[in-house]
């Protein structure tokens, strides 16, 4: 409640007219009642990164996946997990916390995490390495950049979004008794995709007035002035994944029915759009690594594989992905081994004596090749300051 | 002391981001230069510390426009403000003169004019307001008219206020014509003279 102060708050002016306008079927921004605002998707350099732009609302997906033990041994010993993780930065709106997640932030997290999981989006048996002892856990970061209205279709966006382009190493389970496992470098085998069955999609209505008036989308503004809201997360198909009503004002069950309706049409646009989106990423991504090939082809990296031993350890699978990291460094250790050997060589030219005592032994040739090394070898300030028929005197003298 | 002119910088009139040099001092002997906002002396060099168009007021002085999201205030400038703490007024709109501003305390805002006289400045009743950036604002408050007013004008009537923190309220008769002013205002920002003209043409046409 400390920040409580920070949190903006409409003038009288701006909620009058935000309300009036609405009587008269009339939105701030120009929208009509049932219009998103403009949505850009965009992907990062990496798989599984997305950054989503809905109005002035910004929010950055990002999906990283570790081998744990299962979650909940017993009962679901051959099923993966998937966690969503709000991160709400001051710099998005000054009533952000840092490290201390308000009421918006927990029901963000809450609302997506439902859609996604309740509704089975994601395959979670895929997930599975070894039953009982290996299963991918699937971590999703939402990073709020900037706060302009609807956090929570924007995020549930940027999470679609991220998951779809996610890849995860791909692992094959052998040895002697069939539990050792293997994860392969991306080098090595191409990683595989997510297997999502549907992309649920939250709508988010508010309701002004007696709830009577609906528009669906708000903005920053909107939700200071609205008298209540509620989150419906739909699929294409039409399916109901899950509804969030926390609060506010009453609504009408028929009012509900016709929601529900817009938001499984508003639901089929933006899944369509995340789909062209994410195609667009696949062929861009599948073109550079056309180009790529032949390089790769004659630098042939030795990525050796890791191979995980059976060490009754929880904490085995984190340790055994950090490894991994390490493998890919060392593998391309070879050409910087090149480059310090070089450096040895050039070392003993750096010392301004030896370069000194080579030109006492001149003639004029070899003054030619001093001035070559001095270009090549960092010099002292002093030498750069003296001119250099001085230099020369010097070292006549002392010959 | 020299008779010639200090030659302007190249640079005037454009773009500028930090670490831009403006001016090369060891060129200018005997001259007097005065730099405002967001340039530094670096020893003979004058420097661009933020980002923003370089302007120049004959004969020497020089400064950088930048636009921002937030509000620093200083003293005389006309601004928006929203009452919070006088208990029946909260949330009520007023334009004011800033009269005093300094780093530690909150600013002290004024409705009457240095003449003592409470000419123009009042709280505002109806209308709509909305945040836009310092850049912004000081364009709608340039002389001649910046090109969106005077195109909305020409075929709408409508009240404005813009203060230089970047709030603008606008009032017309009808809500439609509210919401397209502030839209085509907020649009505006980025887009030359011309754009502006044919942002407005074509809103205006999308409307009747």
């Amino acid at each position: 409640m400390a920040m409580e102060h920070l949190r903006w708050r409409p003038t009288v002016n701006e909620r009058d007219f935000i309300e009036s306008a609405l009587q008269s079927d009339l939105r701030v921004d120009g929208r009509r009642s049932f219009d998103f605002r403009r949505l850009d998707i965009s992907f990062g350099r990496e798989d599984g990164s997305s950054e989503v732009q809905l109005g002035e609302t910004r929010v950055m997906g990002y999906v990283t996946a570790q081998l744990v033990p299962p979650y909940r041994d017993r009962d679901r010993p051959n099923e993966g997990t998937l966690a969503i993780f709000t991160e709400f930065s001051p710099m998005a709106d000054p009533a952000f916390e840092p490290g201390r997640p308000g009421e918006s932030a927990i029901e963000l997290g809450r609302v997506i995490d439902r859609g996604l999981r309740e509704s089975r989006a994601v395959d979670m048996e895929s997930l599975c390495v070894v039953a009982g002892k290996y299963v991918w856990s699937v971590r999703v970061d939402l990073h709020i950049l900037d706060n302009g209205g609807n956090l929570i279709d924007a995020a549930n966006i940027a999470a679609l979004a991220a998951l779809s382009t996610f890849r995860r190493p791909e692992c094959t389970v052998g040895g002697e008794d069939g539990q050792q496992v293997t994860v392969h470098d991306a080098e090595v085998r191409d990683p595989i995709p997510l297997t999502i069955h549907h992309l649920p999609i939250a709508v988010t209505f508010a309701y002004f007035g007696e709830g009577n008036i609906v528009v669906v989308d708000p903005t920053y503004k909107e939700e200071a002035v609205m008298g209540g809201r509620m989150t419906a997360t739909v699929n294409s198909n039409g399916d109901v994944c899950a509804i969030q009503k926390a609060g506010g004002e009453g609504v009408m069950s028929s009012v509900i029915m016709q929601c529900l309706r817009i938001a499984s049409v508003k639901a089929a646009d933006v899944t369509s759009k995340i789909r062209t989106a994410v195609e667009k990423y696949a062929t861009e991504k599948a073109l550079k690594k056309v180009k790529r090939l032949p390089a790769s082809m004659s630098q042939k990296t030795n990525v050796s594989d890791v191979t995980m031993v059976d060490k009754g350890d929880d904490k085995l699978g984190s340790q055994s992905v950090e490894t991994l990291s390490d493998v890919q460094q060392i593998s391309k250790d070879p050409s910087v081994v090149i480059e310090a050997n070089d450096h040895e060589d050039a070392k003993p030219m750096l010392t301004e004596s030896s370069t000194e005592v080579k030109t006492t032994s001149s003639s004029g040739a070899a003054v030619e090749s001093d001035e070559a090394q001095e270009i090549r070898s960092p010099k002292s300030l002093k030498d750069a300051i003296k001119p250099k028929h001085k230099r020369k005197k010097r070292k006549d003298n002392r010959s | 002391m020299e008779s010639k002119r200090p030659p302007p910088s190249a640079l005037v009139d454009s773009y500028v981001v930090p670490g831009d040099i403006i001016l090369d001092l060891s060129e200018m002997t005997n001259q007097t230069i005065k730099i405002g906002a967001g340039l530094r002396q670096d020893c003979d060099t004058i420097q661009a510390t933020s980002a923003g168009m370089l302007r120049l007021s004959k004969p020497n002085k020089y400064w950088v426009e930048s636009s921002h999201k937030s509000y620093i205030p200083s003293v005389e400038d006309t601004v928006l403000g929203v009452v919070v703490d006088i208990k029946p007024d909260v949330g009520t709109l007023v334009y004011a003169r800033v009269v005093k501003a300094n780093s530690i305390m909150n600013p002290e805002l004024s409705c009457m004019d240095a003449m003592g006289k409470s000419t123009e400045f009042t709280d505002l009743k109806g209308g709509y307001m909305f945040d836009t950036s310092t850049g912004l604002s000081r364009m709608l408050l340039s002389s001649p008219t910046c090109p969106v007013l005077e195109a909305l004008g020409k075929k709408l009537s409508f009240e404005i206020a813009v203060g230089m923190n970047g709030r603008v309220w606008v009032n017309a008769p009808s809500p439609s014509n509210v919401i397209l002013v502030s839209n085509a205002i907020i649009k505006s920002e980025s887009l030359s003279a011309i754009q502006q003209k044919v942002m407005v043409e074509n809103l205006l046409q999308r409307v009747s």
